[in-house]
């Protein structure tokens, strides 16, 4: 965007009562939303590979976090060769900890992925290494969105809790679609059962959320009505509700009654996981931050018509 | 020692010299403006003022942006101004999101002044103190602080709405402000103490 433009448009928000995010969500922010959501299909799909002992899954999640979150998030930064240094405050910064879950997961996770290691006196370790880093991976992002206190629909307690269930639910729509692809490789049954569970549980989770917002001030009520029935509401009813809860219950509960086929169950996968980025592209697009000013002290009565008439 | 600014919203006319100033000071990029003012209408008629409101980083005792930044890039000094050290910012613009104010700046792109031209000798000159791909703020003119001189918001402010000092010396000219002229900040629900004082219009 030419810099007079930018400029403009940030006067123009600084005048605005709710001033929009943008760095997060807009042209490279995308970026962010997108890291976000690879980091928690990966950490999830790890999850659920490791409980059903679905080797492919193992390679799937460590390429998903490898290959498409890190390099989403190193994308993002302006400057690349400094990510090291993101590192180096992990008692201060959610994003220091993200990154040490990345590096502890992906240190981890890609050894245990191969079979030599897996089988090996080293396996149970690097299992352990892995779900450390999952559980961190899983839970940073929330966080880091929390920490802001100046956009009340993010200062949250529950949006942790969201991106979690999140990351968990497009961790098993993702192996719902590699089940589905690779065939009886593991119980896919008992994951369709677990991902309606999540996928219903996630909905009650949104609702939940969405009420807390609105009852976070005008802030907060105002980024819920932007995701309601504002200029985001077409990204939340088509990819959150629709994509992301109506289409995977339906077809969850299609395949409970008439048998799941691997076609319905990829069709249950890939439609998740678009729901699963949009309600992450929904909540960092309704985010407004708190007037910069309310409202000033009273002005005091210089020469009004009312001072001079002695009132 | 705490270093502070107070700005008398009654004085304010609303000119931009500050905004000029810090541009000529800093040498900042096009789109960058550390200093801004922004007008606004309050009361209800037939009462209605419209104030401008100057607005800078609000060098805050518990800086948001201190707190977050994952490589301690943005940090406190002793007399309490919050810098940016530009060769440790990454770029992950997560201070620009904590920040309440709106007071910091992504470099996004090497722009210059004049579309499809090389940066002139002054550019050049002043650019290389603005690097891209990274977060930038009012500092409060530390350079000038550290020699003994306010900030050049204030230096140039032609109706001396603005004074700055030491906070935390109480026989100071921005203390007996904020004593006498019921002084207040920007947010102060959100506890993050800022160094900015504004007097009521």
């Amino acid at each position: 965007m030419p810099s007079a433009d930018a400029l403009r448009r940030h006067l123009t928000d600084l005048n605005l009562t709710y001033r929009p995010q943008r760095e997060w969500v807009e042209g490279r922010g995308l970026l962010v939303v997108a890291a976000h959501f690879f980091s928690g299909v990966g950490a999830g799909a790890w999850l659920f590979s490791v409980a059903l002992d679905f080797d492919a899954g193992l390679v799937i999640s460590a390429a998903i976090v490898a290959g498409l979150a890190a390099p989403a998030h190193l994308a993002f930064l302006g400057r690349r060769q400094r990510f090291w240094r993101a590192a180096l405050r992990p008692r201060n910064s959610w994003i220091s900890r993200g990154v040490w879950g990345l590096a502890i997961f992906l240190a981890g996770a890609i050894p245990y992925a191969l079979p030599a290691v897996r089988d090996s006196a080293f396996g149970p370790v690097a299992l352990g290494v892995s779900l450390a880093g999952m559980t961190v991976v899983l839970a940073y992002k929330g966080f880091v969105y929390v920490a802001s206190r100046a956009i009340p629909f993010w200062h949250q307690p529950l949006l942790p809790v969201l991106y979690i269930a999140y990351g968990l639910r497009g961790g098993a729509a993702a192996l719902l679609v590699a089940g589905a692809v690779a065939g009886d490789v593991f119980d896919i049954g008992l994951l369709e059962v677990i991902k309606l569970w999540v996928v219903v549980s996630s909905a009650v989770l949104v609702l939940l959320y969405l009420a807390l917002a609105r009852r976070a001030g005008g802030a907060g009520r105002r980024s819920a009505s932007e995701l309601v029935a504002g200029k985001v509401s077409p990204a939340f009813y088509a990819g959150t509700i629709l994509c992301g809860l109506v289409i995977p219950i339906v077809l969850g509960a299609l395949g409970a009654a008439t048998g799941a086929s691997r076609g319905l169950l990829a069709a249950v996968g890939l439609s998740s996981l678009v729901g699963d980025f949009y309600i992450k592209y929904c909540i960092v697009k309704a985010a407004v931050y708190l007037p910069i000013v309310e409202d000033l002290p009273a002005p005091r009565r210089y020469g009004t018509r009312r001072a001079a008439a002695g009132l | 020692m705490r270093q502070g600014m107070v700005i008398d919203l009654k004085r304010c006319i609303g000119c931009f010299a500050c905004q000029i100033a810090c541009k000529a000071e800093h040498g900042t990029r096009p789109g960058t403006v550390w200093a801004r003012v922004i007008k606004r209408e309050y009361g209800t008629f037939p009462e209605v003022r419209r104030v401008s409101l100057p607005l800078l980083c609000m060098h805050c005792r518990k800086a948001p942006c201190v707190e977050v930044c994952p490589t301690g890039a943005t940090h406190k000094r002793a007399d309490g101004i919050v810098t940016i050290d530009a060769d440790k910012c990454v770029g992950c613009r997560y201070c620009v999101m904590v920040c309440p104010f709106g007071s910091r700046h992504y470099q996004d792109a090497d722009h210059t002044y004049f579309r499809g031209r090389e940066p002139d000798p002054y550019e050049a000159r002043a650019y290389a103190q603005h690097p891209t791909g990274v977060v930038e703020k009012c500092d409060f003119c530390v350079e000038r602080v550290d020699r003994g001189l306010d900030p050049a918001c204030v230096v140039n402010c032609p109706t001396r709405a603005r004074t700055f000092g030491d906070l935390h010396d109480r026989e100071s000219e921005v203390s007996r402000l904020i004593d006498e002229r019921g002084a207040f900040r920007l947010h102060e629900e959100l506890e993050t103490c800022p160094s900015v004082f504004y007097l009521p219009p």
